[in-house]
């Protein structure tokens, strides 16, 4: 119980102080108390054992100092207080005896210190121990917790997206692992179980199940992506559009151990794309006509125009044959022209049906060359009055390629009229150029340039945006609806500036159909 | 008079190939001399303008119009009694070509008894 020196003693300590000392006393007081009131009633005079016993009690609960301070008052009373039977050597003895005891008791008592603070270590230990744990056990269930949410999270985003995830086992060709949001999109009871394999594939569109078959094949031998687009049948007969991607997961030692991946419905999409195509396709026919009403007035003329000579030319036939000696070879050749103009206007008409044709995409091989002509045939009347002269280059060896020659031939016509119309009120030569020409990586490459008020400047690209237009009558959907069917044919449309003026529309188209499926 | 003398030249003037030959051989069938032309400017170069009696022209054709050639040949005092023939015309159009002077504006198709009464009076003229 040393105390340090320089150091203020705080009150629990002066406390513990007065009843160390206080047992003490007491205690010895207690002894010699029970030692009078013995020797009192002359019984044998125990004071010793009282006093090492008070000695003893000091030492256990009050510590070494005060356990001392016992024994030297109890030294100090037996030998002035009970001397009466005891002699100088008897009182020495029990000196020696006391100081002996007490000493013993020191040694009790460091002992029983040292067991204290073994004690004391022994428990703080046990409570740090303890508190670790429930600062673990709280730290895995805010692990556990945040895992709880970012699965909730993930669920959610998968429902949101129609996304499902999956795990397959490659060599047991079973599934590992199907998240709620795939037994949502394929229509399977989770609480079944993991779905069967050969459920799974009956669930499979019969017509896709041998081409998605074949691309996850594919994927195994060369342990690589896949991505595949197939439909699936559930059983209320409802079809389902899928888009899965499946990544390899390879083994230790590099061999393929299974595929993880997502199955998206993107049914949805699908519907929005077709309604898309379907609203194109009805934008593109008005469109169309919308063009031809343009032209009206130059067919008109393209038309009375044979029609006036071959009424004309057959009037004439008949002067010929009314004469008083019919001269019969005039006739023929007047009857020759008939027909010569009759065929004309008859071409007229049927360039013209063309383009009026509805109905779905047609994929035939076309002449682009061909096309062009045709066209320009249609136009070249119109050209000629406006003073408008055509340039033709046309590659010879052009080859063919696969398309909607209606449809082509609609973009041609658009970009054509574009140049006519550009060229409307400008001075100095007039022309448009068409072009075509074999290009490189299997492509045809055809131009359609005019000298005529150019693109709009630092807007050449916004030409394609739809509603966007410089005439005071257009729609804005010319060039938007040619680029869509230019590049629904796997090519592409742009346009550049014509030097020394005007513009220049470029198309390219793959002569190979397979390049753009 | 010294024209009197001179043969009466009808002139066609008209960018289409069918419509000319057409028109040159009806013109050939009750008799008359033609010539044809497939532009105004060719026939403003062929330098027989003083010998036209008649001058049957498109209205719309590439280069001069035949309005214009009308127009040129007024200026140049040298008009000609002239028939218009067109794919298209309207009024205002066949206003325009009848103050000008013209002698008939017929569409096409037209009844050729019509174009050849009005060739016939302008060569009688």
């Amino acid at each position: 119980m040393s105390v340090p020196p320089n150091k203020k003693l705080t009150p629990a300590q002066i406390r513990r102080y007065a009843l160390c000392y206080g047992l003490s006393l007491v205690s010895v007081a207690a002894a010699f108390g029970l030692a009078r009131m013995f020797s009192y009633f002359h019984l044998p005079q125990p004071f010793t054992s009282f006093a090492m016993s008070a000695i003893a009690i000091t030492f256990w609960y009050g510590g070494a100092a005060p356990g001392i301070l016992a024994a030297v008052l109890s030294i100090f009373i037996r030998t002035y207080l009970f001397q009466e039977d005891v002699n100088l050597l008897g009182v020495v003895g029990y000196n020696i005896a006391f100081i002996v005891f007490a000493i013993l008791m020191i040694g009790v008592r460091r002992r029983r210190s040292d067991l204290e603070v073994k004690v004391a270590q022994r428990t703080a230990e046990l409570t740090r121990a303890n508190q670790d744990l429930s600062l673990e056990i709280a730290e895995r269930k805010r692990a556990e917790e945040k895992l709880r949410q970012s699965e909730a999270y993930l669920a959610e985003a998968q429902k949101l997206t129609h996304t499902g995830s999956w795990v397959w086992e490659v060599a047991g060709k079973r599934a590992l692992h199907l998240s709620g949001e795939w037994y949502r999109v394929y229509g399977f009871d989770p609480s079944d179980g993991l779905a069967a394999w050969e459920k799974r594939l009956k669930r499979i569109h019969p017509d896709d199940r041998t081409r998605r078959q074949q691309t996850i094949d594919k994927a195994i031998t060369e342990k690589s992506e896949y991505e595949v687009e197939y439909r699936i049948l559930l059983p209320d007969g409802a079809v389902r559009h899928i888009h899965s991607v499946g990544h390899p997961v390879l083994d230790a030692s590099g061999d393929l151990a299974q595929f993880l991946g997502s199955s998206t419905d993107i049914t949805e999409r699908k519907q929005a794309e077709e309604a898309l195509r379907q609203a194109q396709a009805d934008l593109a026919r008005i469109s169309r006509i919308t063009t031809m009403g343009e032209l009206t007035a130059s067919l008109a003329h393209e038309v009375n125009q044979p029609i006036g000579a071959a009424v004309t030319d057959a009037n004439t036939c008949l002067r010929w044959l009314n004469r008083e000696h019919p001269d019969l070879e005039e006739a023929r050749q007047a009857a020759s022209r008939v027909v010569k103009d009759a065929t004309r206007a008859a071409e007229v008409i049927s360039r013209t049906r063309m383009l009026f044709k509805k109905g779905a995409p047609q994929s035939e091989l076309v002449d682009m060359n061909e096309v062009i002509r045709e066209m320009l045939a249609l136009m070249i009347g119109d050209m000629s009055r406006r003073s408008i002269a055509v340039r033709l280059e046309l590659a010879e060896d052009l080859p063919q390629i696969t398309g909607d020659r209606v449809q082509l031939q609609q973009v041609l016509m658009n970009l054509m009229v574009n140049g006519i119309d550009a060229m409307k009120g400008s001075d100095g030569t007039r022309e448009l150029a068409v072009k075509s020409q074999r290009a490189e990586k299997g492509q045809v490459l055809v131009s359609i340039s005019d000298t005529g008020v150019g693109l709009p400047a630092g807007q050449a690209d916004r030409i394609f945006n739809a509603f966007f237009t410089t005439k005071p009558n257009g729609t804005g959907m010319g060039l938007r609806i040619s680029r869509s069917i230019i590049e629904a044919h796997g090519g592409r449309l742009w346009a550049t500036d014509n030097s020394p003026r005007g513009a220049c529309f470029h198309l390219t188209l793959p002569i190979r159909a397979d390049s753009h499926e | 008079m010294a024209t009197e003398a001179k043969i009466k030249l009808v002139a066609i003037v008209d960018d289409d190939e069918l419509m000319r030959g057409a028109l040159q051989g009806l013109l050939k069938a009750v008799g008359l001399p033609a010539q044809a032309f497939a532009s105004a400017e060719d026939f403003l170069k062929s330098g027989l303008q003083r010998e036209t009696a008649c001058l049957i022209a498109d209205i719309r054709m590439p280069g001069m119009s035949g309005l214009e050639l009308q127009a040129k040949l007024n200026s140049e005092r040298c008009s000609i009694p002239t028939i218009f023939i067109t794919a298209h015309g309207d009024a205002k159009m066949r206003m325009q070509a009848l103050r000008a002077g013209a002698t008939e504006f017929l569409t096409k198709p037209f009844d050729d008894e019509v174009l050849l009464e009005n060739v016939r009076a302008a060569l009688e003229s």
